[in-house]
């Protein structure tokens, strides 16, 4: 299991490496920070002073390897917009994306898996034709198309709810069900997909042929089995805890790390999309060992030979 | 000893409740200002409020005329020409000398009250300058004498470079006693006043300064004398002000405005109609009809100090021949774009220049005509043989900026111009020096009344342009030098048109397409009047 772990690890760092790297290279090639960050009316001269005063006349190279090193010492560097340390400008942005993709990721698995599940149960029924039909539909709809909806019905419309900002729990609620109603459909369809196939399986048949009621059919025989892709479904959900509302963080004006990495990245304010950046893949690396041991959990087959879990 | 029930401790602390509330309760409805909440795309470039940090149209909105304010102001609401501010009068001593009275009783958010100490420092070395010199004639030159970086409350590198910029000559400030303070300047300049007035001569506390822990914290709630002080500022988020009731000019109306930061058009606007905020910047022209159909709501705005330009390489092997680029400004039907990316809202202005340039301003001159015949002409004795002129474009950062970009394009081939656009991301893209930069996107400004602060700042020898490596000419060159040194009112004006002439007609830089313009939705039943700028004003009289 140690080697298991360690080998895992390993990977991930190197994921991490070439993620930091292939950004660093990108975001320096195409584009000067100090003229973006200074604008277009902004005198030669200071933007010289900027440029020196951020080691960017430096080669490429030399950037690169101050960077790396400055990372390898636990040093993320600073903003170039204000000077500020970017782990802790986006340590602040955290907790506020959080209370959006949290909420939303138990929407996404309140509402789809168990439709899912019924659909998956009740195939060829009314019911399922309408959860599938709400699910493509949840699943096509652009993020971006479905917030403005909610908002002209809830704030222009009804006026019951906020159309944007981040000033109390009702301002979260359309952002969150944008957020976790996509999310659902996904999951939705994934489930249904999973039960369907696992229903099909011969055990599934010899356990209702000797008499197990149906009841403990699906819930001892079936839900597990079907759980492995849902499970990796999820996984990815978790891993995109961090970054993965930029879209709807715009249209609601929620200030969150999706909104901190588009104005970094449009800024070419290095140090604060490498730090988000780090975030992400760690995020995403652990949240993909955990899935890795949860088959094993989920599975005892995977767990005699992890070989396979990957 | 009285031993204390429950019910006696009860009694207590429901009268001690009530007492704590009642002075608060007082206090609220005594106050019965309105707070209003305004939906901005973006609050601030730069993460600060510094007015030498944040060189940008959206800070003008924020700083101007709420937070800071120069000695010689603006008639905001009018046509925007010099009005006594934190001065009531100014005299020249001399040439290069300007001595200005200061107003009196004028309190910073502090508290303190604003004297002549206040104005010398922040034209100070501390506060503005840095290690720079200030140049025996002329703007500097470029990448000389910036101060390097220093931690702590030190200024941030660009900062010097700005300040010399909008003062290149500036020797000192003194303070000749505690309500008046003269400006001494190396070289004879006619400008003083001017630039006494721009975008980054606000006054600033210079206790204020002092009591911040570090120049980020300053510059997160510098301490000034606006009618608004900051409460709280949320980089990316959020601006709150409150009223600061010791305002030389009146007690202000609001009590409290707090701009929110929300980047999609249709957010703000949802937010507008369901009543959330009570003001929504930044509306494109192609919305305005949209929102006026709900009769509750109007769009207000227009014109401000910002010329929309399209720029020439003249280093590009087909733009070499200044016929070849005379041809691409006769084809441009200015007055179509007006009326159709802009509804009509804005217009066509005469060149590089602002009526409120004053005697300065040229009111017979004109752009180039609209004239396709003209154009051909140009081009066949130019001998262009319709290789490909690269376009390069930026995704609408300016209002209208691709719709504009396709349109021109069209326009010029139909006159023969083989104009091809380039879509790039960034600035440092655009600017970009290579063979395939010829034609490109800008905007001018006039940050004082006059054109110094355009086309001699912009275009003359220490102008972009140039430092760019993008255009050049000897005799525009030396037009600037008069502009600058001279003090012959007459002899500058003729200066200036021949500089109009060289710029937009024999050997164009860059041709005006059209006044830029801002648009602020609201509803109709507040009644407050937007200005010709970018700076909205809340002061006392402009909000009912």
């Amino acid at each position: 299991m140690l080697r298991f772990i360690a080998i895992r690890l390993g990977r991930a760092m190197i994921t991490i490496a070439l993620v930091v790297t292939f950004a660093f290279i990108v975001l320096r090639l195409s584009g000067d920070p100090a003229q973006i960050i200074l604008g277009p009316e902004a005198p030669p001269e200071a933007v010289a002073a900027f440029r020196k005063a951020w080691g960017l006349d430096d080669p490429l190279w030399l950037q690169y390897f101050h960077y790396f090193g400055a990372i390898i010492q636990g040093e993320l560097g600073r903003s170039m917009r204000d000077g500020r340390a970017a782990i802790e400008l986006v340590a602040e942005r955290i907790p506020v994306t959080l209370a959006l993709t949290l909420p939303a990721l138990a929407i996404k698995i309140g509402l789809g898996i168990p439709a899912g599940i019924y659909a998956a149960l009740h195939r060829g029924s009314l019911a399922d034709r309408v959860v599938m039909m709400l699910s493509v539909a949840g699943f096509t709809i652009p993020s971006f198309v479905l917030g403005l909806t909610l908002v002209l019905i809830f704030a222009v419309k009804l006026g019951w709810l906020p159309s944007g900002g981040q000033d109390s729990w009702r301002h979260a609620i359309l952002p969150v069900l944008t957020l976790g109603i996509g999310g659902a459909a996904v999951l939705a369809r994934f489930t249904r997909s999973a039960m369907l196939e696992v229903l099909g399986q011969p055990f599934i048949r010899t356990a209702s042929a000797k008499g197990v009621p149906w009841r403990d059919v699906i819930v001892g025989h079936a839900l597990p089995n079907a759980a492995i892709p849902t499970v990796t479904i999820v996984g990815f959900m978790i891993g995109t805890l961090i970054a993965g509302a930029v879209v709807v963080e715009s249209v609601f004006s929620w200030p969150g790390v999706g909104r901190l990495l588009v104005v970094a990245v449009a800024n070419r304010d290095l140090a604060v999309v490498q730090c988000i950046l780090l975030l992400v893949a760690a995020t995403m690396v652990t949240s993909n060992l955990v899935v890795d041991f949860l088959y094993g959990f989920l599975d005892p087959r995977l767990r005699q030979n992890p070989g396979k879990a990957s | 000893m009285t031993a204390l029930t429950r019910r006696a401790a009860l009694q207590i602390g429901t009268a001690a409740l009530g007492a704590s509330a009642l002075p608060n309760f007082a206090i609220g409805q005594s106050d019965n200002r309105p707070s209003i909440t305004i939906a901005v795309q973006k609050i601030v470039n730069s993460n600060t409020l510094d007015v030498l940090r944040e060189q940008s149209n959206v800070g003008e909105r924020v700083f101007f005329t709420s937070l800071w304010e120069p000695l010689i102001g603006k008639d905001w609401l009018g046509n925007l020409m010099p009005r006594p501010g934190l001065a009531t009068e100014w005299k020249r001593i001399d040439d290069q000398t300007v001595e200005l009275k200061l107003r009196q009783g004028v309190k910073f958010h502090n508290g303190a009250e604003m004297t002549a100490e206040d104005v010398v420092f922040t034209f100070s070395r501390e506060r503005m300058f840095g290690n720079s010199e200030a140049k025996n004639r002329s703007t500097i030159k470029a990448f000389e004498n910036i101060p390097a970086p220093r931690p702590g409350k030190e200024l941030p590198p660009e900062i010097p470079a700005v300040a010399r910029r909008a003062w290149p000559d500036l020797l000192r400030v003194d303070a000749v006693d505690k309500y008046t303070v003269r400006f001494y300047n190396a070289t004879p300049d006619v400008t003083l006043e001017g630039r006494l007035a721009r975008y980054g001569s606000d006054i600033m506390s210079r206790k204020g300064w002092e009591d911040a822990a570090s120049y980020l914290d300053w510059a997160r709630k510098p301490i000034t004398t606006g009618p608004y002080k900051v409460v709280e500022f949320r980089p990316d988020n959020s601006l709150t002000l409150e009223a600061h009731d010791e305002y030389w000019g009146g007690r202000p109306p609001i009590r409290r405005i707090r701009f929110v930061e929300v980047p999609e058009v249709p957010s703000r606007i949802a937010g507008l109609l369901s009543g959330q905020y009570q003001f929504a910047c930044d509306i494109p022209p192609d919305q305005i009809s949209d929102i006026e159909k709900n009769a509750a709501f109007e769009v207000q705005g227009g014109t401000i100090l910002n010329h929309r330009l399209t720029v020439f390489d003249k280093n590009h092997s087909q733009l070499r021949n200044p016929l070849v680029r005379r041809a691409m400004t006769h084809a441009i039907d200015r007055q179509a774009i007006v009326e159709t990316l802009w509804a009509g809202r804005t217009k066509v202005p005469a060149g590089l220049q602002w009526e409120y340039y004053g005697d300065m301003f040229h009111a017979d001159w004109t752009v180039p005509e609209f004239n396709p015949t003209l154009a051909r002409d140009l081009l066949r004795q130019s001998g262009y043989k319709g290789d490909p002129i690269p376009y390069r474009l930026l995704n609408n950062y300016y209002t209208n900026q691709n719709a504009t970009a396709q349109v021109i394009t069209e326009m010029w081939r139909s006159v023969g111009l083989n104009v091809q656009i380039n879509s790039v991301e960034n600035w440092s893209q655009i600017m970009q020096r290579n063979d395939s930069r010829a034609v490109r996107d800008w905007s001018n400004s006039a940050p004082f009344s006059d054109p110094v602060s355009s086309i001699v700042n912009q275009h003359g020898p220490n102008g972009q342009q140039q430092q760019i490596g993008e255009w050049s000419n000897a005799e525009m060159n030396q037009l600037c030098e008069v502009l600058e040194t001279s003090t012959d009112r007459a002899r500058r004006r003729t200066a200036f048109r021949r500089m109009l002439e060289i710029c937009e007609r024999e050997d164009p830089a860059y041709t005006v397409l059209h006044q830029n313009a801002t648009f602020t939705a609201k509803p109709k039943s507040l009644k407050w009047k937007a200005s010709p700028a970018f700076a909205m004003d809340f002061r006392p009289g402009n909000y009912v």
